[in-house]
């Protein structure tokens, strides 16, 4: 009790040296939580965009060629047909699904109100290659496909352009260059593109507009697990291809195979090169932290020189002045740790909720919202509170070595 | 200050020499060496044999570098010695641990420093009953015992002042009540009016006489010849040794006039 009042006294007489030391503490910690904080942030960001998707998907552009090859000039555009799909779905071992995207322009209309639209014509795995999230009604299944069903799935803009509020645009008929759709179903606008988000079956569309040439296949794979694996699969589709298409297959202009697993571990890559760099930054912090509390503590204790001795004189035992050394300065930075790792948990928090709310509505493809790891957190404000008391023992313990007559005279 | 009213002169009766009570040495010195070793090991002590019987008032001249302010941190075991012997109050104190040495210094030994060493951000008060707080005395009991200490040299209206709203002499005089509120054995003053001026000299040293007059032994260290020649023993030290033993009549001085 008494032992107590005496350090809360100490503590107390002397605001300034508790204040700045404590405000070491909370700083660093704070640092530390916001910089973790942000740094995950941007992993659960870009993280959270892969996880939408999957990543067992190929897609594959038309190019134009650069290189002549079999008499072929240069700067001749490769489309493909239904021979490739063919080729895919049925001699390729590791291909799922195939389906094409073909587009058409067009002006819907419905009732009094009409706007221009950017048709996709797709196969049913669309849905699943492109996670197209649906907000009501369903997704084109096989049967339109398979019947060339008039039916539409429309993305929230066009819906809110056509229909009025509280109006179900399901089972309404729009018509679209003179055609009438039935809309089946309401997706939602996909963020990477800026249109083309309002889907037919690709057998309808492919009817009526006469489509034999296609400039992109979707595709699903099976199968193929590493890097060496994605790359001889390229490697033998652009063969084949360059075989069906006659181009040369070492022109990597003619044709763009792109493979999202492939993306998917080089951003991968790279954010674990960030992360590793958030790491050392955090790291780094941590120990300026440690460096800036231990010496705050060490002059502390040195300032303190002159009361070592005079207390000594008076009959103070080594022991006990360590004691009360050592528990002021764990007191100052459990507190001051407490408050830093408090004020920093806010400010990720704030932070994140600011940053939730601009990036509402908008169409932003990264949304970076810090969030914290409790654990890492606990365990910083740990480490630095340890290194605090450590900090303040050592200088502590040779203080009260020095001989009583030495520390008084001490300046 | 009004120290005639101090408590201290009551104990005393007018210019009587109060000799000490008995002969028993409250210090006994036999062959003290110490050397400090530096860059140059220095040969501060050299065989030292002295006795201060208890209630005896002595002080310790010499130049600067004689070995007098080791000799003090000697006594005042604050600083230990390489071989000899030395008693304190018939204790030998030799190879005595550390905490032995803290509680002996604690209950047997008052300082008074020439720079007060008044801890800054006490009050008066709490600096006069710090040295109970090591001898686990309670709280209440503590603060009662600074406040009649305090009163006693006349300095009860400050008691909640901390030392830098305190003049020299009364910072001299808290210090002197620190000393003072554990009843220790001996006094050890190590230059106790280095910090003041001529009056206030006269005044602390009239104290330090009435508080040895009440049964306490004192040894003053110092090199102003006017106060050495307030306590009845000169202890000349001159590299090292004891040159020469001057006793005084200090009955003689007027102690109410300043100390030239």
């Amino acid at each position: 009790m008494d032992f107590w009042r005496e350090i809360f006294m100490a503590l107390s007489r002397n605001k300034l040296r508790t204040f700045l030391t404590g405000f070491a503490i909370s700083w660093g910690i704070f640092i530390l939580i916001v910089l973790l904080a942000a740094g995950n942030g941007i992993m659960n960001g870009v993280s959270d965009q892969f996880s939408d998707q999957s990543t067992n998907v190929y897609m594959i552009y038309s190019g134009e060629t650069s290189k002549p090859f079999k008499g072929h000039g240069t700067n001749r555009s490769i489309m493909f047909n239904d021979k490739d799909i063919r080729f895919l779905e049925t001699e390729v071992r590791n291909v799922g699904q195939v389906s094409p995207r073909i587009y058409q322009n067009g002006f819907a209309t419905f009732n009094d109100k009409s706007c221009s639209v950017f048709m996709s014509g797709v196969r049913p795995v669309f849905k699943d290659i492109n996670n197209v999230k649906m907000v009501e009604g369903r997704f084109i299944n096989e049967l339109d496909e398979k019947n060339r069903e008039k039916v539409i799935v429309i993305d929230e803009n066009l819906r809110d352009k056509l229909f009025d509020e509280g109006i179900s645009p399901l089972g309404q008929f729009i018509f679209i260059s003179g055609i009438a759709y039935k809309v089946i179903g309401v997706c939602e606008v996909y963020e990477f593109s800026s249109g083309g988000n309002d889907y037919v079956p690709f057998s309808t569309l492919k009817a009526i507009t006469r489509q034999t040439k296609y400039w992109m296949l979707n595709f699903t794979v099976n199968g193929l697990n590493s890097k060496e694996d994605n790359e001889a699969f390229t490697e033998y589709l652009r063969t084949q291809l360059a075989h069906f298409h006659e181009f040369d297959p070492d022109d990597t202009s003619a044709i763009y195979i792109r493979s999202r697993q492939e993306e998917y571990l080089q951003t991968m890559k790279i954010l674990n090169t960030l992360q590793l760099f958030i790491w050392i930054i955090g790291f780094a912090m941590l120990i300026s932290g440690i460096v800036g509390v231990s010496n705050i503590m060490r002059i502390t204790v040195k300032e303190r020189t002159n009361e070592i001795g005079i207390r000594k004189a008076l009959g103070a035992k080594s022991r006990s002045i360590l004691a009360s050394i050592v528990t002021e300065s764990m007191i100052i930075t459990t507190i001051f740790g407490y408050i830093g790792m408090w004020l920093g948990m806010v400010a990720a928090e704030v932070g994140g909720n600011v940053l939730s709310k601009v990036q509402e509505g908008k169409e932003i493809s990264l949304s970076i919202v810090p969030s914290i790891d409790i654990r890492i957190v606990l365990l910083a404000t740990a480490l630095l509170i340890v290194c605090g008391v450590l900090a303040g023992f050592f200088p502590a313990r040779n203080a009260v070595k020095i001989k009583p007559i030495e520390a008084m005279n001490y300046r | 200050m009004d120290v005639t009213n101090a408590g201290f002169l009551r104990i005393t009766n007018g210019n009587s020499v109060v000799t000490p009570i008995n002969n028993k040495a409250m210090i006994r010195l036999e062959k003290i060496n110490k050397t400090y070793f530096g860059a140059q090991p220095l040969h501060v002590l050299k065989g030292i044999d002295l006795e201060i019987a208890e209630g005896e008032m002595v002080s310790i001249m010499g130049a600067s570098g004689s070995g007098k302010s080791t000799l003090l941190n000697i006594l005042g075991i604050l600083d230990n010695y390489d071989s000899g012997n030395y008693y304190l109050n018939g204790k030998l104190v030799k190879d005595l641990t550390e905490n032995e040495a803290a509680d002996m210094r604690n209950r047997t030994i008052g300082f008074i420093f020439q720079s007060f060493n008044l801890i800054p951000f006490k009050t008066a008060m709490e600096n006069v009953a710090l040295p109970l707080y090591y001898q686990n005395v309670s709280r209440k009991k503590r603060n009662e015992l600074a406040m009649e200490y305090l009163e006693r040299f006349g300095l009860k209206e400050w008691a909640d002042h901390y030392p830098n709203e305190l003049s020299g002499g009364q910072k001299q005089r808290v210090s002197m009540a620190r000393a003072l509120v554990t009843q220790p054995k001996v006094i050890l003053a190590d230059e106790p009016t280095g910090a003041l001026d001529s009056k206030t000299s006269a005044e602390v040293m009239q104290i330090l006489r009435e508080v040895n007059q009440s049964g306490i032994t004192m040894v003053i260290v110092t090199h102003e010849k006017g106060i050495a020649l307030r306590t009845n023993k000169i202890i000349h030290l001159k590299d090292g040794v004891i040159e020469n033993i001057e006793i005084n009549h200090p009955e003689q001085i007027d102690f109410s006039k300043e100390i030239k």
